[in-house]
């Protein structure tokens, strides 16, 4: 179904960056670990013919034993889609930032460090973006336990400059 | 019916006649104050677009008195809380229903403002607006329809008419 220029040039990239390449839902997918991140999106950004150099969207997963950051690239000229999936260590969850690339990865890496506590080292403004300041833990691991019903009826105090 | 009530009936009757009207002064006010509520539009979710369609020409909250949408709480003197209230959102909510001027009440619309509805168990929704504002009327409905908000405000001008009345309902006599 995907493209076969952009499957060749997959293939020349998952070689490079020690990936492996799958597919699912019709679209390519490259998995990687994530210190080779940054190196998998600049190439599929610059691949020729089929360059893949819009950031669709940016989204934490939780595999339990370890995290993934899934990149969805696609262009805006052309149809081709590719999926990158970064593999991040559970206990150490850091990984550079893709704002070098898109300047819109900022919002989108903040909701993953808001949800998944994933460290993006290079973002410029790397803060919790739906839940407030002081919320602790990050709640879409599946570690996560939610507080009771009596803890969340209690208003908190806001801040100044909220 | 006893003679002293019958008297004073009677009085009445006279005094209609010279179009005077004897009431006290809280009933006077309350009877002017439920008929021009001024609602702070406070939508929070996917109730607001009820909100707004009840206000609309289909459903005319204006034919009870109802439609002037403050949006200011300075204004206002009704909060309908309409929608989902998370818990970043609860302290804003409590300062907007503290700037209201007194007389005020609050009615909430929606499963999600009346008991956090289907999201009752997130990490990031209070469980009922009345654990931060309190509530005088409960509207259930996900989201209610715009009759039912009309409803909810007519019986709010019930319990504003008649507080002895909602005082003795409270108390179980």
């Amino acid at each position: 179904m995907a493209n076969e220029v952009l499957r060749a040039r997959v293939g020349e990239l998952a070689a490079r960056v020690k990936g492996e390449v799958g597919e699912s839902l019709g679209v390519l997918e490259l998995t990687i670990n994530s210190a080779e991140a940054i190196e998998a999106l600049t190439g599929a950004k610059n691949f020729v013919d089929v360059p893949c150099d819009f950031l669709h969207d940016l989204a934490g997963m939780d595999l339990e034993d370890h995290l993934e950051v899934v990149y969805q690239l696609s262009s805006l000229r052309g149809p081709q889609r590719l999926r990158i999936i970064a593999r991040v260590e559970r206990d150490n969850p850091v990984l550079d930032s893709a704002t070098c690339l898109w300047k819109g990865a900022d919002f989108l890496e903040r909701e993953a460090f808001d949800m998944f506590g994933l460290q993006f080292r290079g973002h410029p403004n790397l803060k919790r973006i739906y839940l407030w300041d002081d919320f602790e833990g990050y709640p879409m691991r599946k570690d996560y336990v939610i507080e009771s019903h009596e803890q969340r009826a209690v208003m908190r105090v806001r801040k100044e400059g909220e | 019916m006893d003679v002293k009530r019958e008297k004073e009936l009677r009085e009445a009757e006279v005094a209609a006649e010279k179009n005077i009207l004897r009431t006290s002064i809280e009933k006077f006010l309350n009877w002017g104050r439920v008929h021009s509520f001024w609602p702070n539009s406070f939508g929070l979710a996917c109730c607001a677009i009820e909100m707004a369609s009840t206000g609309g020409a289909r459903y005319d909250l204006s034919r009870f008195g109802y439609e002037v949408f403050q949006a200011s709480p300075r204004q206002a003197d009704l909060m309908i809380v309409a929608g989902t209230l998370t818990r970043k959102m609860a302290p804003v909510a409590r300062r907007i229903y503290d700037q209201m001027p007194e007389p005020k009440w609050a009615i909430a619309m929606g499963n999600c403002a009346c008991s956090g509805g289907p999201f009752a168990d997130s990490y990031a929704v209070v469980p009922g607006a009345d654990s931060i504002i309190p509530i005088d009327v409960y509207i259930p409905g996900c989201p209610p329809r715009p009759e039912a908000l009309i409803y909810g405000m007519l019986q709010l001008k019930q319990k504003i008419q008649n507080p002895s009345k909602v005082r003795l309902m409270k108390h179980g006599k």
